[in-house]
């Protein structure tokens, strides 16, 4: 298998091609002011690891599992049908 | 204008309409009109919770402010049992399993949802043309787009379709909107409201906010949606802004504006001159008006757009067809995935995946997404030091009047520009309200992070200006 994973096969999505429109941005950020670029950011967006939530298992609903397995998009004789899987 | 909440309220206690006859008359009128703001109707629940509160009312009983009162929902939040489609192909079929936070608080509090409504696909778009419902149409103008994302939401209640909506803005898509429309439109500081059940965009900017008629019901509806939630770890606690505080303006000493956003020769003349002539008005009521410096637009819409898209990569990687939405079956696993999401995604929600992937591929990642965040930091901390200077920003929503319906779609990076004056409050996950003044698509009034009770005195501040 190849080493190069084009953007196409990143995305899961046929003949998907880098757009021009999005490089004409990302193109503004490779040139941005170069004085104040250390990758070391001051993380101010991330969430704070104090307060987390109990790591448990909450139930569902049975209305909630319900619609659940109503969502899903395949059903065989009470099976929930996945697309075959091959190893490369 | 007055608050709808307020008069729709007195006029259910005082029994001089009822609340079936309400929701009904609301819902004919969302059935009937031609600006494609709906997706679904929540016709049969909104009827039988109207029914609900005209008994209450019957027996004596005592209600809430908000019970009774019609809204709608962006079709970008779950609502359990309807469908849930973010205006897309993939999940034209999906059904919520459970209701979003902010969703779930205003039904205790019994307001009654009517609608879904339409909007960009995922809130990838700034005109609501792409949409597999067809474009919402403008308010004021059925040939201009009617703004985006949260486009429908805007049009419902600048049409009195809704009396209010709830929008999801990421990077300006509650204020643009509102600001084409000539409603108010709120997005709050990031983390007041929860985020839980709303389907992501870009997680790090993406906010809950109200779209309605006055700044009266934009507070009240904010203080019935926020709150911290165990289920969205960024929220936080805040307290309830009362009214008798909102309209508490002396503390309003400084108002800010971006001299950068002003000089962009993007701007339109005439929303430049109306702006200027804006400042001028507030500056004879005795407030100072300081000029500041900021980032370059393109800076700001490049940085938003890049960091936007890798979150929408990284969030819609989940959309494959294997344990929802729809599937398109192909010779093995990887082929189905790829038929799918190819078959099943918009050009522009795949034009924004693609960047994403790109741009956290090896390579790229150091050299434009670290960049991006670290601009993003930047951002912030100019904001931090220009709030030392000034109580509020003040700037256009919008550097150009709506475009007309299919423009946008034909010129992606002309669409993602005019995003210039909302993404860096975005960005700075700043308080920032869009009020239907001062210019022909509105001004935008922006606080210190925590601190949407100052923006909300400031729009009670104009709203008594002459």
């Amino acid at each position: 298998m190849s080493k190069i994973m084009t953007v196409d096969i990143l995305s899961s999505i046929k003949g998907a091609q880098p757009s021009e429109a999005v490089n004409k941005l990302f193109d503004v950020i490779k040139n941005a002011n170069s004085n104040n670029t250390s990758i070391n950011t001051n993380h101010n967006h991330v969430v704070s690891l104090n307060n987390l939530r109990k790591d448990e298992v909450i139930n569902s609903s049975s209305i909630e599992k319900q619609i659940i397995i109503e969502n899903f998009p395949k059903e065989k004789k009470g099976y929930l049908v996945v697309s075959k899987v091959i190893e490369e | 204008m007055e608050s709808q909440i307020h008069k729709i309220h007195q006029q259910l206690v005082n029994k001089e309409i009822t609340c079936t006859r309400l929701v009904q008359d609301r819902l004919n009128l969302l059935k009937e009109n031609t600006y494609n703001t709906v997706n679904s109707l929540l016709d049969q629940q909104a009827l039988k919770l109207a029914n609900k509160v005209d008994a209450k009312i019957a027996k004596g009983e005592t209600i809430g402010l908000l019970e009774g009162i019609p809204f709608g929902i962006k079709d970008v939040y779950m609502v359990q049992g309807t469908l849930t489609t973010a205006s897309s192909d993939i999940l034209k079929n999906y059904k919520s399993p459970y209701t979003a936070t902010a969703i779930q608080k205003l039904l205790d509090a019994g307001a009654i949802p009517l609608v879904k409504e339409n909007c960009d696909s995922f809130g990838h778009g700034s005109s609501s043309e792409n949409t597999i419902f067809g474009a919402v149409k403008n308010a004021v103008n059925s040939n201009l787009v009617g703004g985006g994302s949260s486009g429908g939401s805007a049009v419902n209640v600048a049409k009195d379709y809704t009396v209010f909506s709830i929008g999801g803005d990421t990077g300006g898509s509650i204020r643009q909107p509102a600001g084409y429309n000539n409603v108010y439109g709120f997005k709050p500081t990031y983390g007041r409201v929860s985020r839980f059940g709303l389907i992501a965009y870009a997680s790090s900017t993406d906010c809950v906010g109200p779209i309605a008629k006055s700044t009266e019901d934009i507070r009240i509806v904010l203080n019935a949606i926020s709150g911290k939630d165990e289920k969205d770890q960024t929220t936080f606690h805040s307290d309830a802004i009362s009214k008798e505080r909102s309209l508490k303006t002396i503390a309003i000493k400084t108002v800010g504006y971006f001299k950068n956003f002003v000089e962009n020769d993007a701007l339109d003349h005439q929303i430049k001159t109306d702006f200027l002539a804006y400042l001028e008005k507030i500056k004879k009521t005795g407030v100072e008006v300081k000029e500041l410096e900021f980032f370059e637009s393109d800076t700001l819409v490049s940085t938003y757009y890049t960091l936007a898209m890798a979150e929408t990569a990284s969030n819609l990687s989940r959309l494959d067809g294997t344990n929802y939405g729809e599937r398109l079956e192909a010779e093995n696993l990887k082929d189905t995935y790829a038929i799918t999401r190819s078959e099943n995604f918009s050009e522009e929600s795949k034009r924004r995946i693609v960047g994403g992937n790109q741009l956290l591929s090896q390579g790229f990642s150091d050299e434009i997404y670290l960049k991006g965040l670290n601009i993003r930091d930047q951002i912030s901390n100019n904001f931090e030091k220009d709030f030392k200077e000034v109580d509020i920003i003040l700037s256009p929503v919008t550097p150009a009047t709506p475009p007309k319906i299919g423009d946008s779609l034909k010129d992606p990076l002309t669409m993602y520009l005019s995003d210039a004056y909302t993404v860096g409050f975005s960005l700075g996950e700043l308080p920032t309200l869009t009020v239907p003044k001062g210019t022909s698509t509105g001004l935008q009034i922006s606080a210190a992070k925590k601190n949407d009770e100052l923006v909300l005195q400031f729009a009670n501040f104009l709203n008594d200006l002459i």
